[in-house]
């Protein structure tokens, strides 16, 4: 394998890397600093996709960081599924950046800019690594940068709301890591491990001891990500901190970092505990009935928010509803359809909230009932925000209804028609307050009364490029579904 | 086939009108171009591209499909010459014509589809697109009304999305090319059959779903209402045929009695349809309200299950979007001309505008079923098949209901030639009694509404007409188990 050996460690570490040295460039050449941010994203997505053909040829790969083999060494692990969550990540990641180039200096003091590099490049670091590690206490690691530099780049525009949000963040996200720490620690009182493939091992045996123990841990970790994750009814810093962070933070928050955390619970659950604690409690059942409620209640909240950033976010609540639900249908089909809306809901959110920003970049408004009319004065963005909206109601030709139609159908196979009516409720409730706003854009009489920016090509472009992925999400998707296929058969 | 494709090119907005025209010809075209092969009992059934696995985008020409393509491009083909100068006074024809033009296509794309899960897509996308010609005017009460024909849609899409699912979870499939898919009745079947009613039944206007169709229906341009009325509405009783005959088989249905749950609703349909219909005073709410009883014919038809009643129901299909078409664009031209709309303000329009009343009393007079009209002969074979399945119940059902017909139709025809504009008194001055005063809607818009009329006619003489006996042969085709 040669030099694609290190692939996995090189991956977050030249994130790591341009997250050192871009506060420097932005001091002495300004000019490169975004470049070379940009380059290190294509970097790593080149390693990425190299990797997964590597996988693909040759199954799944192990990296052992400095030669030192587990249970002590650090392991990374490159298998199909984590490779498909790297690809997500990171080209959304990027999009996210090209997008944000324009809108920050609207929004952000200049001096801070180049620090806002440095969080971005350290974020999606820690969440690539997050998702390839394979060991508890790297992930620990990991979640406490994440954890960190996302309160950061809500914190960094410096207003009151956000210093606000971004504290109730820190102590609930600090809460969450907590818990996990201590469930790891108990864990690893019993089996001695941290690797998650040793644990997994050694917690069938270790389970007829000490039961008691394994289920505190696992009841922690359900806790520790689901605050994380804004799983229901752990979500409650999710609205504020999402709404009020500059709109590339947000659409990063909201397109990509919650759904790490569900990804990490999904690794608990399918590879650190093994199947007779999941047979032994219910656990999957507690997440999938919170997922249901959570896909119900957050889209109920989203109907009575007033800001348009608040309802993109409550609405965040009800779509990573369905992830979980994915994750706790415990089927191949309903784990498909879950990492699936992984992607769809990553491009999609992310591409909402572009349109916020560029709302708010180019008229100042930020109130729906504002908003009737502006289609006629935006048309690009508010075509992008009504193929959007499509895509979370699960219109045909989008891609949410891949994912629907993956969940609804796992639903019926395991004999549980009663979540095909959550998803079918909960979409309804997506277009009861998605479809007013494209409504009054368009088809209002009244005249959009405020003045407007023109548009800069690049926010633009980048809008456009989110349409053109959603319908092709809606369309070409049997590849990517061959894939998860794929790595969804692994874990049954 | 291709038409789909073509179409949704060919949006562009130089020349619109023209454009507008042509296209819709060359689609007729097409479709036409296709009888040969159809009549000779071909099929064709082809793949576009996976979606995912068993999953694909398809499309499949039968005898069926192509009937309702045939009609669906003819009537469209006539309301867009009307629309030219019907659009001539209203704003924003940039946004009405590509909109006009992509219905049609998705509607094409609609009776073209090989497989529930095209089909359910270029359903959802006719029906939202149809949501901009529905709100056209803009004014608060479309605004309203298109917000409940939103709602509507959105539901009956997601309930179509569960039948599906559940199809496809039981048969692996959802292809309509490969026969019967769901052999045996079973709980989760049943689910799937009410969902498939609920989706198909509520864009047919089927009771107790019609609330929006008296509202989103009037609000809309007339040549838009025509089309909504006389096509888009059938889109729901093709949904239904194809899965009563393709997804479960007649023999199946009617062996559990699911289709008397069709049949009851259809039933209530025709009456409460018509009965509301009196109610109105609004000439396009009274068509409205009649569409929705028209369209329980076709329903009640199709739960016989028998070959006449098909035959029927099939050929109601043609002639009720003729009559239905007519109707509205002859109310379009009077409210184009004159701004009247509210039914005891036209007396006496027969005299201002003599063609348009004629072919609307055609139109109405075949709707009650006098028999040289094409509306008689599809009662007729209707009644025929009622008696076939030994329930002369519902041939009284059809009589009460031309009965009722008559009732809400008449009172518009009558005043229209035989009373004078503003007769209020009995006094009146006698002297200009028999005094045309001309005002007619312009010759193209006329010449559309009497082509219509002929066909009310033609297709009504005799039972050896070419609508008729490709109705005759569909049914047939459906009966001997759908897919040859």
């Amino acid at each position: 394998m040669g030099f694609s050996e290190h692939f996995p460690a090189l991956i977050v570490v030249v994130l790591f890397f341009t997250a050192f040295i871009s506060p420097l460039l932005y001091r002495w050449a300004r000019k490169l600093a975004a470049p070379a941010v940009i380059a290190a994203l294509l970097a790593a997505l080149a390693m990425v996709v190299v990797l997964l053909i590597q996988v693909q040829q040759f199954g799944i790969y192990y990296y052992h960081m400095g030669g030192w083999p587990p249970p002590w060494g650090i392991e990374f692990k490159a298998d199909p599924l984590r490779l498909y969550i790297l690809v997500v990540l990171i080209s959304v990641s990027l999009w996210i950046f090209i997008y944000a180039l324009r809108d920050l200096g609207h929004e952000l003091k200049t001096r801070v800019i180049g620090w806002y590099y440095t969080l971005y490049s350290v974020l999606v670091g820690s969440m690539a690594g997050i998702a390839l590690t394979n060991d508890l206490f790297n992930l620990f690691v990991l979640m406490e940068i994440c954890a960190i530099s996302a309160c950061a780049i809500i914190s960094i525009k410096e207003d009151r709301e956000c210093l606000e949000a971004s504290f109730k963040y820190l102590i609930l996200s600090a809460m969450g890591t907590g818990c996990f720490l201590l469930g790891v620690v108990m864990l690893y009182m019993v089996t001695g491990y941290l690797n998650y493939s040793f644990l997994y091992q050694a917690l069938v045996e270790a389970f007829d001891f000490y039961p008691l123990n394994i289920f505190t841990a696992a009841a922690l970790f359900i806790v520790a990500f689901g605050t994380k994750a804004a799983l229901f009814p752990l979500h409650v810093w999710l609205p504020d901190a999402h709404a009020s962070a500059p709109s590339p933070s947000s659409a990063m928050l909201s397109g990509l970092v919650i759904k790490i955390y569900a990804f990490a619970l999904f690794l608990m659950f399918y590879e650190v505990f093994p199947r007779v604690v999941l047979e032994a409690v219910p656990l999957s059942e507690i997440v999938l009935w919170l997922a249901a409620l959570g896909a119900m209640f957050g889209s109920i909240y989203a109907m009575i928010q007033t800001d348009l950033k608040k309802m993109l976010a409550y609405s965040s609540i009800a779509q990573i509803a369905y992830i979980f639900m994915g994750i706790g249908l415990h089927h191949s089909l309903a784990l498909v359809g879950g990492f699936y809306h992984i992607m769809v809901h990553a491009v999609t959110k992310a591409m909402l909230f572009m349109v916020a920003g560029v709302i708010i970049y180019s008229t100042g408004v930020r109130r729906i009932d504002q908003l009737t009319g502006i289609g006629k004065v935006l048309p690009v963005t508010m075509v992008a925000f009504t193929i959007g909206s499509a895509s979370m109601v699960g219109i045909p030709g989008t891609g949410g209804l891949i994912s629907k139609w993956y969940l609804a159908l796992s639903a019926l196979e395991i004999g549980r028609p009663i979540f095909v009516l959550v998803i079918l409720a909960s979409s309804l409730l997506n277009a009861i307050y998605y479809m007013p706003i494209v409504i009054n854009a368009f088809m209002h009489q009244d005249e959009f009364k405020k003045e407007v920016k023109p548009v800069p090509g690049i926010m633009q472009l980048s809008m456009v490029v989110g349409m053109v992925f959603i319908i092709i999400f809606g369309f070409f998707s049997k590849p990517v579904v061959t894939l998860l296929e794929q790595a969804a058969a692994l874990f049954f | 086939m291709t038409p789909v494709i073509m179409y949704s090119c060919r949006v562009s907005d130089l020349f619109r009108n023209t454009l507008s025209i042509v296209t819709a010809a060359i689609t007729f075209i097409l479709t036409l171009s296709l009888y040969g092969f159809v009549v000779g009992g071909g099929e064709i059934q082809l793949t576009l591209f996976e979606v995912l696995p068993n999953l694909e985008i398809s499309m499949r020409l039968d005898l069926l499909s192509f009937c309702l393509a045939a009609l669906a491009s003819f009537v469209w083909l006539l309301c867009t010459i009307y629309s030219v100068d019907y659009m001539a006074k209203e704003h924003a024809c940039g946004r009405y014509y590509p909109v006009f033009i992509f219905t049609l296509g998705s509607c094409q794309g609609i009776f073209f589809a090989g497989d529930l899960f095209s089909l359910f897509v270029f359903f959802e996308l006719m029906s939202l697109i149809a949501y901009i010609l529905v709100i056209h005017e803009e004014t608060e009460e479309a605004l309203k009304a298109g917000y409940k024909y939103l709602v509507m849609t959105i539901i009956g899409g997601l309930a179509l999305f569960f039948g599906m699912i559940i199809v496809f979870e039981l048969g692996g499939t959802v292809s309509l090319g490969v026969g019967v898919i769901l052999q045996e009745p079973s709980m989760l079947a049943l689910l799937a059959f009410i969902c498939f009613l609920i989706g198909f039944g509520m864009k047919a206007g089927m009771f107790p779903l019609h609330v929006w169709l008296p509202d989103a229906h009037p609000v809309a341009p007339s040549p838009a209402s025509a089309l909504l009325s006389g096509i888009m509405l059938k889109t729901g009783a093709y949904g239904l045929i194809r899965v009563i005959f393709h997804v479960f088989s007649p023999e199946m249905l009617q062996s559990v009695g699911w289709n008397n749950i069709l049949a009851v609703l259809a039933v209530i349909t025709i009456l409460l349809g018509s009965a509301v219909a009196l109610t109105q005073t609004d000439i396009k709410r009274r068509l409205a309200y009649s569409s929705i009883s028209q369209l329980g014919y076709v329903l009640l038809g199709l739960s016989i299950l028998n070959n006449n009643a098909i035959t029927g129901a099939v050929f109601h299909i043609f002639s009720h979007a003729l009559m239905k078409s007519i109707l509205f664009l002859a109310a379009g031209a009077i409210i184009w001309k004159t701004g009247l709309r509210v039914i005891a303000d036209l007396k006496g329009i027969g005299r201002q505008m003599p063609v348009t009343m004629g072919c609307f009393s055609v139109a109405a007079l075949a709707m009650i079923g006098i028999p040289p009209l094409n509306g008689f002969l599809s009662k007729w074979t209707l009644a025929m098949g009622a008696l076939d399945a030994q329930m002369p119940l519902y041939v009284l059902v059809l009589l009460v209901s031309s009965l009722l017909n008559a009732l809400y139709y008449l009172p518009i025809i009558i005043p229209a030639f035989f009373e004078m504009p503003g007769d209020n008194g009995h006094d009146h001055h006698d002297h200009h009694e028999f005094e045309f005063n001309i005002q007619e809607a312009t010759p193209r818009m006329l010449s559309v509404m009497i082509i219509l009329a002929l066909f009310t006619f033609i297709f009504g003489l005799t039972p050896n007409n070419i609508a008729f006996s490709l109705s005759r042969v569909t049914a047939e085709f459906l009966l001997l188990g759908g897919a040859f």
